[in-house]
């Protein structure tokens, strides 16, 4: 079962470097156009024609297709680098543009999923608990949570970046904001957590409130079974019952959900990451864009595809885990 | 004791109460282009007013909600900018579902290796987060090189001339957001196609002899039409949210047209001034506008289920 999953992964990346490389080589106009801009006219045709060869861009397209490709699964040779192409803006290789900025966008949409999994867990039990012991305080959560689901994440970011700077604030918290380490000083990963805390907890926040709406409606929904009836008339406490049946039977759901999270948080990262100055793969995809800088574009497509891939997999696998059932 | 709180009245009643906000908020743009002008009476469209900078809102008129950093009234931004949003989220939500449900059925309908190549696409663009594509999208479709190679024809109809964009920026911030919201609808719509083609009255329907034509109209559509308002509702909220993330990024509508989106993004730089109110009032708006097509869309799917039009 595993292995298949992992086989159908296969054409899909497959497909997603497809789309990807079709997407760079639907403008009009190539790569060297692009880079030289009207400087064109004042070079000589053979020059551009030798950078033409450079980039590869002689060749069919299918060759170029096949260029790409093995660009991203042969390890650093400089055949393969060139074949990926170069950032337009300081001519680097696009591999090396892209990998430098891979670890603060992971970090930081860890501790964000990480933060929307457990608090958006636990506010959903607490919806449900609430549910039995109080309406109106339940009523009042889900509005709450409903209110932050509809709120965009930059926004609440600005938000919060206004109140910091602001002379109330530094009565109140005193955060590091914008970039990753103070000026000047060696990065670090303490450095990291304290100056990415902010920016994940409101990447987070769509993500958590998502979370505990969903469990509280699948325990709930769960709450109705006939085997809850059977656990509380044995003289089972309801606090077991919850803890022991109803969330194990939630698990499944919500692990899928986590998998799925994964696309909804490297997104959402692009605008934090954008104001709060994380130096991740989000601003370089803002900046790309702005620069229209299309190799570096496409080579995060590829990669941002791939990641999401992988995640979905992974959530698979883990549910075949918790789940035998599925197993068969 | 166990009582589960999942009755459809509240949902129907949260439902309406969406519905009424959204045509609140839709009646301003409306308001102001069509009833005033009706009456003799016209607003001026916000104007920059470097006398009236950064204002707080007040009950002395004329700035009710206070103006921005530079003049704009706060008021005038809001109901101009709800134009921009309103009509971007209303627009790529029709035109997505529209290509979501032909996709998907069409996949359906076909089958066989034309159905998995059809999906499979749709696959391989839902695994790129939704921003991504969206950035790379409008990166790529606003290029001077691709505009100047749009046919003539659309130009026109767009009011593209050397002097202005005209609709250009609509056209391509609207394609933009249709391009990445239109796969989650056309897997639905595939889903719900197959299960028909498997139930009782369609396969008699088909053994009876029905055209191809009335096959769609009688029982393809009407199944897809429901499914169809839900996804389309909860799409406008999606596509205010991406407009409103583009025009921060300043990939919107362009300077020209206000959205509350950008209304956010120039907010941004006079927040250090202590002007809160330009950044505070446009983000509530959209999280109440998207608050009510989320109440609205629970509604509509509460009133279809009492009614068994849809199962659970």
């Amino acid at each position: 079962m595993i292995i298949r999953r992992v086989l159908a992964a296969i054409p899909m990346l497959f497909l997603v470097s497809l789309v990807s490389f079709a997407l760079m080589r639907a403008l009009p106009g190539d790569p060297v156009d692009v880079m030289l801009g009207s400087a064109q006219k004042e070079l000589p045709a053979e020059d551009l024609k030798v950078l033409r060869q450079e980039f590869g861009l002689n060749q069919s397209p299918a060759k170029q297709y096949m260029l790409w490709l093995s660009g991203w699964l042969k390890s650093d040779s400089l055949a393969s680098t060139n074949a990926l192409g170069r950032s337009y803006r300081d001519g680097r290789p696009v591999k090396e543009v892209i990998i430098e900025r891979i670890p603060a966008t992971l970090t930081l949409v860890g501790v964000a999923l990480i933060i929307s999994f457990t608090m958006g867990l636990s506010l959903g039990i607490l919806a449900v608990v609430l549910n039995l012991k109080n309406k109106k305080a339940e009523t009042a959560l889900t509005s709450a949570l409903l209110t932050l689901y509809s709120a965009p994440n930059f926004w609440l970011a600005f938000i919060a970046l206004a109140f910091l700077a602001s002379p109330y604030s530094s009565a109140l918290v005193n955060l590091p904001i914008l970039g990753l380490h103070p000026p000047g000083a060696q990065p670090s990963l303490a450095y990291a957590a304290e100056y990415l805390l902010l920016p994940a907890i409101i990447l987070s926040s769509r993500r958590m409130a998502k979370v505990a709406l969903y469990v509280r409606t699948l325990a709930l929904d769960e709450l109705g079974k006939e085997y809850v009836v059977t656990a509380l008339a044995k003289g089972l406490p309801l606090r077991s019952v919850i803890t022991g049946h109803v969330l194990k039977n939630c698990l499944i759901p919500v692990v899928n959900l986590a998998g799925l999270s994964l696309p909804a948080l490297i997104g959402g990262s692009v605008l934090i990451e954008t104001i709060f100055c994380v130096p991740g793969m989000g601003r370089l995809m803002v900046e790309s864009t702005f620069g229209r800088n299309y190799p570096v574009l496409m080579g995060l497509v590829m990669l941002y595809g791939t990641i999401v891939i992988l995640a979905n997999l992974l959530a698979d696998v883990l549910n075949n885990v918790i789940d035998p059932r599925l197993q068969q | 004791m166990l009582r589960i709180n999942s009755r459809p009245n509240t949902k129907l009643i949260a439902g309406a109460i969406g519905l009424g906000l959204l045509l609140l908020i839709a009646l301003l743009p409306l308001a102001l282009n069509v009833v005033l002008p009706m009456f003799g009476l016209s607003i001026e469209p916000p104007i920059s007013n470097l006398h009236a900078v950064n204002l707080a809102p007040s009950l002395n008129l004329p700035h009710l909600l206070g103006t921005d950093a530079l003049g704009h009234d706060l008021v005038k931004m809001i109901a101009y900018g709800a134009l921009g949003s309103l009509s971007v989220g209303l627009c790529s939500a029709l035109v997505a579902v529209t290509l979501g449900n032909v996709w998907g059925a069409s996949a359906a309908l076909a089958g066989g290796a034309i159905d998995s190549l059809m999906m499979r696409f749709v696959d391989a663009l839902l695994a790129v987060p939704s921003i991504i594509l969206l950035l790379t999208l409008s990166s790529i479709l606003s290029a001077p090189e691709l505009v100047e190679h749009f046919p003539p024809i659309l130009l026109k109809a767009l009011g593209v001339t050397n002097y202005t964009d005209g609709l250009l920026p609509y056209f391509i911030v609207i394609l933009a957001i249709t391009a990445t919201t239109w796969l989650e609808s056309a897997r639905v719509a595939r889903a719900r196609v197959l299960a028909i083609k498997e139930e009782d009255f369609f396969m008699a329907a088909q053994a009876l002899g029905s055209t191809f034509y009335d096959l769609l109209s009688k029982h393809l559509l009407p199944a897809l039409a429901t499914t169809a308002v839900v996804e389309g509702t909860l799409l406008v909220s999606d596509a205010i949210i991406m407009e409103s993330g583009l025009s921060f990024l300043g990939l919107g509508l362009g300077p020209s047209t206000p959205s509350w989106g950008s209304m956010l993004k120039d907010a941004q730089s006079c927040l250090t001034a202590g002007n809160w109110w330009a950044a505070v009032i446009p983000g509530l708006l959209i999280c109440f506008t998207v608050l009510s097509v989320h109440m609205l869309g629970e509604g509509f799917f509460a009133s279809k289920r009492a009614r068994g039009k849809i199962s659970a």
